[in-house]
């Protein structure tokens, strides 16, 4: 882990002196037991035979090939934090469904957090990667399990994204198709307008304008038709995705009440129309009330705008006629008692 | 009488003095129930006894409903009226205010869902409210909404009757009475709803003007100066003035101002809030928007988050020292 700073800044490789400047597609790869940076072309040239040990001087250690990657994090100590973490994540996988309590959870999230931090920076280390070693062999069993069940997950999830890629090409392709139909259609119409102009010796005007209101009307119909395919294939789309239905369900399971069952849906009385004509005289009402007092209200401008309205009074006036009839008061009482 | 009813309930503590009242705690001796006994002040008007307790007696003992504060009783004692009602501990002002709780969505459905439905009772019984707010919604026990303190309070009269353009709080205020206009309807309480539904989702007041001009002012930067377009005869209301002319705002304006609101949420809010008070929905429409009907489902009275919250959080910090 002895890695100088200086190493960055000049682009070069410690073993074979080759400089980026005179080789620009020289690339680092680095082995995560030593993470010492060398060129790819030394990596071919040193490990090709089979595993060798690191050329840097003072580390030795044996290094094998296929264990070389190329480095993401300008810092070395993030990148090896990160493979640590990896590793660490991969043997301890249990998600939140494997815990009961969220508690729990926590806390095996915690003892994660401590074996990394411990392996990366070197504290306790050996007896850390014991634990870390023996967890694996004692669980081997289970970490496979969940291993299997993250994997469907991810199958399911990727099912899905090439699902919605589908229908949107889909749809894109209807689109075009359509387009190109429109644009045909309009060559031809074109064609037989100038045909006319030159044949028939009606008004031009008119049968240019015939043309223009003929081909409005068929862009709106095509419009509407592209909607209606659009939204059969979102639909279809939706019933394919067996999750979409099981959610519909579970949210109608339990009905909800706005009023909690207190509401008057039937009304005991029938409501004719509110007076268009407010200042009419009585003989000409029919099928609406009359009451010259109320109506002339109904013409003030101060009364409207604050949202007063004719219908509302007559409304009133009806639901209170009916109010309580038909409620005995001392059936409910003996209801209530018993 | 008075003896009979002084001892069919115990006075056990003072919780709060208005203007015109002092609170109360007390039992009910017969059933051991909290109550709130709410003494009124005589004798401080020339006039006899002030509107709001009359008001307040009128409309409770016609009203029964479980979100709305229930009028257990009423007694005169020496030369006191008294008005007994449900004992409720807390209100949602007091919630909103309080940082340390977390409104979930499905709360907020819950909350709005209660208010509305007192509401509805209120307006089936052509009562119009007209002052609610965060204050007055109060708490109880149990989780249950009610709304409270019909001091306001009064029953459509005739259709001609002038009805006072000063009433409810003023950041909870209708454009219709910002405008003076004497006629107005229910839609002043859906407006007010609509807000205390839009102070829910944002935890501070949405329209909170200075003083009454300024109210307008506020209110038609958040949606727009009304028109006559927009809303027909505006321009016929007393006080009706668009010096300032704001845009009505874009859908697009409204979902960020309300980052977490789903779409269904920003439908009803937006009908709750519509200028033209013909144009805003009623209590019935309200409830049975698809706001309700969508996921997450409300919460039930029982889970809500309750003023204890603090409380509960404070000892479990005592217990881990």
């Amino acid at each position: 882990m002895n890695i100088t700073e200086d190493e960055r800044g000049n682009d070069m490789c410690p073993i074979c002196r080759t400089d980026r400047y005179l080789s620009p597609n020289m690339n680092f790869l680095i082995n995560p037991e030593c993470y010492h940076k060398i060129c790819e072309s030394c990596v071919d040239r040193i490990f090709s035979l089979g595993p060798a040990p690191c050329p840097y001087a003072k580390c030795g250690k044996i290094l094998r090939k296929n264990k070389f990657k190329k480095q993401i994090f300008d810092d070395i100590n993030i990148e090896r934090e990160v493979d640590i973490r990896k590793r660490v994540s991969t043997i301890y996988n249990k998600t939140q469904d494997d815990f009961e309590d969220l508690k729990d959870y926590n806390q095996y999230l915690e003892n994660i957090e401590n074996i990394v931090f411990n392996l990366a920076n070197d504290q306790d280390a050996s007896n850390t990667e014991a634990e870390l070693v023996a967890y694996e062999k004692e669980h081997k069993v289970e970490i496979l399990e969940r291993q299997m069940r993250q994997s469907q997950k991810n199958a399911d999830l990727a099912q899905y994204q090439e699902a919605v890629a589908r229908l949107k090409q889909e749809k894109l392709k209807i689109q075009q198709h359509m387009e190109m139909e429109d644009l045909e259609f309009k060559k031809q119409q074109r064609q037989e307008v100038l045909d006319k102009l030159s044949n028939s010796n009606a008004n031009s005007d008119d049968i240019i304008n015939q043309a223009t209101n003929n081909s409005l009307k068929r862009s709106n119909s095509r419009k509407r038709q592209l909607q209606q395919i659009n939204n059969q294939l979102e639909q279809s789309f939706e019933n394919m995705i067996p999750g979409n239905q099981k959610k519909v369900e579970e949210g109608n399971k339990t009905p909800f009440t706005p009023f909690m069952g207190d509401r008057m849906i039937e009304k005991p009385y029938r409501m004719l129309a509110a007076p268009e004509i407010v200042d009419i005289n009585v003989s000409s009402v029919v099928n609406s009330y009359y009451d010259p007092f109320v109506n002339q209200f109904a013409k003030n401008k101060e009364f409207l705008g604050a949202g007063w309205r004719l219908e509302a009074v007559y409304e009133r006036a009806l639901e209170e006629a009916f109010m309580g009839l038909g409620c005995f008061i001392e059936e409910e009482k003996k209801a209530n008692t018993t | 009488m008075t003896e009979v009813n002084e001892l069919k309930y115990s006075k056990e503590r003072k919780v709060g003095e208005g203007t015109y009242a002092v609170v109360y705690l007390g039992k009910q001796m017969k059933t051991k129930r909290s109550i709130a006994i709410k003494e009124i002040k005589t004798g401080l008007f020339k006039d006899g006894l002030d509107m709001s307790a009359i008001r307040e007696v009128k409309y409770l003992q016609e009203l029964k409903h479980l979100n709305v504060i229930e009028l257990i009783d009423v007694f005169s004692s020496a030369n006191n009226l008294n008005l007994v009602l449900e004992f409720l501990p807390c209100d949602l002002e007091v919630l909103i205010k309080d940082q340390s709780i977390i409104f979930k969505p499905s709360d907020i459905k819950s909350w709005l869902l209660m208010t509305l439905r007192g509401v509805h009772h209120c307006h089936r019984n052509f009562i119009l409210h007209r002052d609610l707010k965060p204050n007055n919604l109060l708490i109880a026990p149990d989780g249950q909404l009610k709304i409270a303190d019909f001091g306001l309070a009064r029953s459509l009269g005739n259709p001609n009757e002038d009805l006072s353009p000063m009433v409810v709080t003023r950041w909870y205020r209708a454009p219709e009475l910002l405008f003076g206009a004497k006629h107005y309807t229910y839609a002043v309480d859906i407006w007010a709803v609509g807000i205390i539904f839009a102070e829910l989702m944002l935890r501070i007041p949405y329209l909170p003007g200075k003083d009454d001009v300024d109210q307008l002012d506020v209110t038609f930067r958040a949606l727009g100066t009304p028109t006559e377009s927009n809303w027909p005869n505006v321009s016929s209301l007393p006080l009706y003035n668009a010096l300032k002319v704001y845009p009505p705002p874009s859908r697009q304006e409204i979902r960020l101002r309300f980052s977490a609101a789903t779409e269904k949420a920003l439908d009803l809010l937006m009908s709750m809030t519509q200028l033209d008070p013909s144009n805003r929905c009623d209590s019935t429409s309200a409830l049975l928007h698809e706001y309700f009907l969508e996921l997450p489902k409300h919460t039930t009275p029982a889970q809500l988050p309750k003023k204890g919250g603090v409380q509960e959080d404070e000892s479990s910090k005592r217990r881990k020292l």
